[in-house]
């Protein structure tokens, strides 16, 4: 692939995208969408909900660009949209009881126990002493939590992000986002406890 | 530090996220305890186990979010009138610069623009945007060409599609696109006349900023002009002053150098002095040598430095 356009720092970047600049902005696209389709598809477990939370989020994003002044990092600015969205398909699905232990892979529709069951089987030891029954348990702890709990988990736990980030993400204190993590693995301790 | 609390912390100091001393005195409770290493262990393993049920998206689900991204950008995007629509259009933003002549040449080029796309675009791509009764003048080319793990191939190209703005200098589009041009690296022209519509606002300071980047980093030695002519009102503003007196002795051009001095001498001040003599050792135009000798003399300076 040849790429004309010379990378450019995320500032850069940024400003560009803000005048206007469509190539700048789909780099800056290209910068966070793995990680944001990840958050995504994790959290909903659904390709289409998946697909929908990036479009719209990366469509909140540059509507909105121009009122991006740089007092946060755009990283920080980019999960709050696309926690947001997140927290409103989880709030909703909670109210219509659609969790489903189904996922779809390019393979096609499976249940999700089913795929964390192959993969112990081929891990290592350790792994292989997980069975359905704990694959069960985990989709049952993790679909029990509150809708802030469990992002605050997939992104401290699956994401990788400081509490601290993770706080300025929700507009929430460091505090409350460890009070939030600490009751999302007591809920998890309680209800896998027995089983590991 | 008591078993129940060290438990209860063991989440957080796997994640990493207990203070330095909270982390130190769960390290410490561990090394002697036998049942909190056995939760700790237990902890570990319920962390891997988390990790284990993490999905992935596949591949091809994020080539179509991009691909989709891109598709409902574009639908984003104002809603365009029809083709002569564009053209009156065109009339409309010449007219204001040059009555005489702009309209027909407007006319012309928006022609030329669409004859020019309708040359670069393959016919079907073409026919979708007639079947879509789209037919704004695109300038097109092929931006990127790439495999897909699908095995097809992507290709994204980059279109330009004019769109007319107008408004007066205190719109802030307006405002932020002259700035945004009157850096445009790749057109001396474009930047002469946002420059010189620019020049009418230096009370702002993004603008005068502007004239000021202008002023000592444009090639065009008529951009520079231009910003210096904006900056008139300025020259006692202490960052006007400095920048001016860098060009003096900077600028290679000595019709700039020139305006600049005539626009320091009326403001000038004891700290002058040593520009004005570094001036004249390397100075070889007669009139700003004769205006350098003319301060210097007023101020009982020196002419040359010794």
């Amino acid at each position: 692939m040849a790429q004309a356009a010379v990378q450019m720092d995320e500032s850069e970047l940024i400003r560009s995208a803000q005048r206007g600049d469509q190539e700048a902005f789909e780099q800056l696209v290209r910068l966070y969408d793995q990680n944001v389709l990840r958050l995504a598809y994790n959290l909903l477990r659904s390709t289409e909900d998946a697909h929908d939370i990036y479009q719209e989020a990366f469509l909140r994003v540059h509507k909105n660009l121009h009122n991006f002044r740089f007092d946060c990092s755009f990283h920080t600015w980019l999960y709050r949209i696309v926690t947001n969205l997140c927290l409103d398909a989880l709030r909703k699905r909670r109210v219509r009881r659609e969790e489903s232990s189904v996922v779809e892979t390019s393979e096609g529709v499976v249940n999700r126990m089913d795929t964390v069951e192959e993969e112990r089987a081929h891990g290592d030891p350790q792994r292989q002493l997980l069975s359905n029954q704990l694959g069960e348990k985990i989709r049952e702890v993790l679909s029990s939590l509150t809708p802030r709990e469990r992002t605050v988990f997939e992104m401290r736990h699956y994401q990788g992000l400081r509490l601290k980030t993770i706080g300025e993400i929700l507009g929430t204190s460091e505090e409350a986002a460890k009070n939030c993590l600490f009751r999302a693995t007591q809920k998890m301790r309680a209800g896998l406890g027995d089983f590991v | 530090m008591k078993c129940e609390e060290v438990k209860n912390s063991l989440p957080l100091f796997l994640y990493g996220e207990l203070s330095f001393d909270e982390e130190e005195n769960v390290e410490l409770h561990i090394d002697e305890c036998a049942d909190c290493r056995s939760a700790l262990e237990r902890e570990k393993t319920l962390f891997r186990s988390l990790d284990a049920v993490e999905a992935f998206p596949a591949p091809e689900l994020l080539d179509d979010c991009r691909a989709d991204l891109r598709r409902n950008l574009a639908r984003a995007q104002p809603q365009r009138s029809g083709f002569w629509d564009k053209i009156r259009e065109g009339f409309t933003i010449h007219f204001h610069f040059a009555p005489g002549f702009a309209q027909p040449v407007g006319a012309l080029a928006m022609l030329i623009v669409g004859f020019t796309a309708a040359r670069m675009l393959p016919n079907s791509f073409l026919g979708s945007f007639h079947a879509a009764g789209v037919m704004d003048p695109v300038m097109s080319r092929v931006r990127y060409v790439e495999p897909t793990t699908a095995g097809k191939i992507r290709i994204t190209v980059d279109e330009t599609r004019q769109r007319i703005l107008s408004g007066d200098l205190e719109d802030r589009d307006i405002q932020r696109l002259l700035l945004s041009a009157a850096k445009d690296p790749a057109d001396d022209g474009l930047r002469v006349e946002s420059v010189d519509l620019l020049r009418n606002r230096p009370q702002s300071t993004e603008v005068r900023s502007a004239l000021l980047y202008a002023l000592e980093h444009d090639p065009n030695a008529g951009v520079r002009l231009k910003a210096l002519d904006g900056l008139k009102d300025f020259a006692d503003d202490p960052e006007t002053s400095k920048t001016l007196t860098h060009v003096l002795l900077a600028d290679d051009n000595p019709g700039v150098r020139t305006r600049v001095i005539d626009l320091l001498i009326p403001h000038h001040s004891g700290a002058m002095v040593g520009v004005l003599q570094e001036l004249m050792a390397k100075e070889d135009n007669d009139y700003i040598r004769m205006r350098c000798q003319q301060v210097l003399h007023d101020m009982r300076a020196s002419v040359e430095t010794y």
